[in-house]
């Protein structure tokens, strides 16, 4: 059986700037997989990459053994979702007027919202906790409810995959919780989970897999226990060993460990 | 089976579209249907009232009674309603509309509530088309359409797509280059009518003729003219049905409207050619006029909601009534006097959408 998603030799630069180097890697469904990596390393790049919305430079990005480069973007849409980092909106939507666009690989031509598109934003609403809340303007919501919103808006599209980019990223840490908990409850449902997270401390534990891309080591995969190892994000993270409160507590964790 | 699924049944039999919305409606908007018929009667009413308005004045109740087949009119109230005043009106109600949409069309493109046509530069281009047309081929037309309106049609849609391609830099369009080169192309072209004049032999009565054209006013068109104009607004207006839809899309930005499987630039394309076609055609009927394509979609949001698929229709018909009204104005405020109606709208307009900028202001931080 093909993975849900492969990347063969996945190359891709900005003009100049070589930013992932042949990165091959797969997502079978039902994984949760953690992205990590230092600033710039490309993690946002790799995320766009998977949902289509970039094109790689060289190699295949592979959707259930089909290219990306050959399947409808309509069709990618409904099987994967992208939530990025940032949600401008320039009107005044509503909460669930900004779900609906969720629905739109769904919509032909002419064809506007049916029940059944209006029943997968009830349930995404529903999934995201968001149902008392449709009706506010999203643009005067707060940080953590903006989150739950574009996540909203990825669960209208009925993804079998959700890539999620630094979903934790500007949220205190009891909104980072309630995400987390999100995340593990949309993995029960059987979606596959591929999420870039910055805070390591949220890794360990909420993911089944983790994938460390830098541009100081080569690209990494494994558990986060086999990943998470003080000798590997020293390296990846450039980071001296002791100055770091994470690194010294798992170096210590470790010795405690040795000894 | 997506995993989705499992979430409760629907309830049986679904309410009707328009409860559905509604129930979803945040507080200060206004139900859609209660709207359009609100609007479509008070459309009525100007139209009836702007042609019963005039020198020689013909009641309204006369008119009635004469569309009911009671009490027929005399031939000199039929020539100035049929030949005079009914074709101003409704020249009048479609650049409004048309006018309207266009607004509509390009404050949700460029995703920015201060974009209207002309803000954008489609006007210089106009202008500059315009000015061929008047001095260089006045005596030709087609279907009732002089040069002047071809011309200044095939120019505000170059000039978009000047603007437009001046504006976008590695797949996305910046707001405000976009809003600095539309006002620099626009400005440039827009002087170009200067030029015309100078070199101009006809001992100014093509100047007369641009002057007037560059204020706006909504003269007599004939009703071949007024016919093929209101079939270019449908035309456009089917267009740009279900472009609205993929406008609430492109609200989200580009990356975002592509990760959800919308061909954002055949969409652009589409849409800057149904708003092009829109300014075109209220820029042949009425020259320019400012204001109406910014205001009308703004007040329309303020009462029903960003959703460009309700906001189309909403739109029509607000810019049709405001435009009527005004041109109405225009023509008796100071009757026999009358003032060109972009004058009018400027100085109605520009209070207006100062207030409305000061209301809302704490909403579009961009």
């Amino acid at each position: 059986m093909n993975a849900l998603l492969s990347f063969r030799d996945v190359s891709f630069g900005y003009d100049e700037l070589d930013v992932i180097q042949s990165a091959s890697f797969d997502l079978q469904a039902g994984d949760c997989t953690a992205l990590i990596g230092p600033n710039g390393a490309g993690k946002t790049t790799m995320l766009r990459l998977a949902a289509g919305t970039l094109r790689c430079g060289s190699g295949n990005v592979l959707l259930n053994g089909e290219s990306l480069d050959t399947l409808a973007i309509r069709k990618v849409a409904r099987t994967v979702a992208l939530v990025p980092q940032q949600l401008d909106v320039p009107f005044q939507f509503t909460v669930r007027e900004v779900v609906e666009q969720g629905r739109t690989p769904y919509l032909g031509f002419l064809r506007g919202l049916m029940s059944e598109d209006r029943m997968a934003v009830d349930r995404a609403l529903d999934l995201a906790d968001l149902t008392g809340l449709q009706k506010r303007i999203f643009n005067e919501l707060s940080g953590g409810e903006r989150q739950r919103v574009k996540i909203a808006l990825g669960l209208a599209q009925e993804p079998k995959l959700l890539l999620l980019d630094e979903p934790t990223q500007n949220l205190d840490i009891g909104r980072q919780v309630e995400l987390i908990d999100l995340l593990h409850f949309l993995h029960e449902e059987g979606i596959t989970i591929f999420a870039s997270i910055h805070d390591l401390q949220l890794v360990e534990g909420n993911f089944s897999s983790v994938l460390l891309l830098s541009p100081d080591t080569p690209l990494m995969r494994g558990t986060a226990e086999e990943i998470l190892k003080p000798s590997i994000l020293e390296k990846a993270f450039n980071c001296p060993p002791r100055r770091h409160p994470l690194l010294l507590e798992r170096i210590q964790r470790y010795e405690r460990r040795a000894g | 089976m997506s995993p989705l699924a499992s979430a409760p049944e629907s309830p049986k039999g679904q309410a009707p579209e328009t409860r559905a919305r509604d129930e979803h409606l945040p507080k200060g908007r206004v139900g859609f249907v209660t709207l359009i018929l609100l609007l479509t009667v008070t459309l009525v009413a100007v139209v009836l009232f702007s042609v019963a308005t005039g020198a020689v004045r013909i009641a309204p109740e006369a008119i009635l009674a004469a569309l009911l087949g009671h009490h027929p009119l005399t031939s000199t109230q039929q020539t100035i309603l049929l030949q005079i005043r009914l074709p101003r009106v409704l020249a009048s109600g479609v650049v409004g509309a048309a006018l309207a949409i266009s607004g509509l069309m390009f404050q949700g493109l460029f995703r920015n509530p201060m974009a209207d046509p002309y803000v954008i530069g489609s006007s210089g281009g106009a202008v500059l088309g315009a000015c061929i047309g008047i001095f260089f081929f006045s005596q030709f037309s087609i279907y009732g359409f002089s040069a002047t309106a071809l011309l200044a049609f095939a120019g505000s849609v170059i000039t978009m797509a000047i603007v437009y391609s001046l504006a976008r830099s590695s797949g996305r369009t910046n707001i405000i280059t976009l809003l600095l080169a539309g006002f620099a192309v626009s400005t440039m072209l827009g002087y170009s009518s200067y030029f015309f004049e100078a070199f101009d032999s006809s001992s100014g009565s093509n100047h007369l003729i641009l002057l007037s054209w560059l204020h706006g006013v909504i003269g007599i068109p004939r009703w071949t003219q007024l016919s093929v104009s209101a079939t270019f607004l449908l035309t456009a207006a089917v267009l740009a049905m279900p472009l609205m839809r993929r406008l609430n899309t492109l609200a989200l930005g580009d990356e975002y409207a592509h990760q959800l499987g919308l061909r954002v630039e055949y969409t652009r394309i589409g849409i800057i050619l149904a708003g092009s076609l829109l300014t075109a055609v209220a820029v042949s009927l009425g020259g320019l006029i400012s204001f109406a394509g910014l205001i009308v979609p703004h007040v329309a949001r303020l009462l029903l909601g960003p959703d460009h698929v309700r906001l189309l229709p909403v739109t029509a018909l607000s810019g049709a009534i405001f435009l009527v009204v005004a041109d109405t104005l225009a023509r008796s405020l100071f009757a026999p006097t009358e003032i060109p109606v972009g004058i009018l709208m400027a100085f109605l307009g520009g209070p207006f959408f100062l207030y409305l900028l000061r209301q809302s202001k704490r909403s579009y931080v961009l």
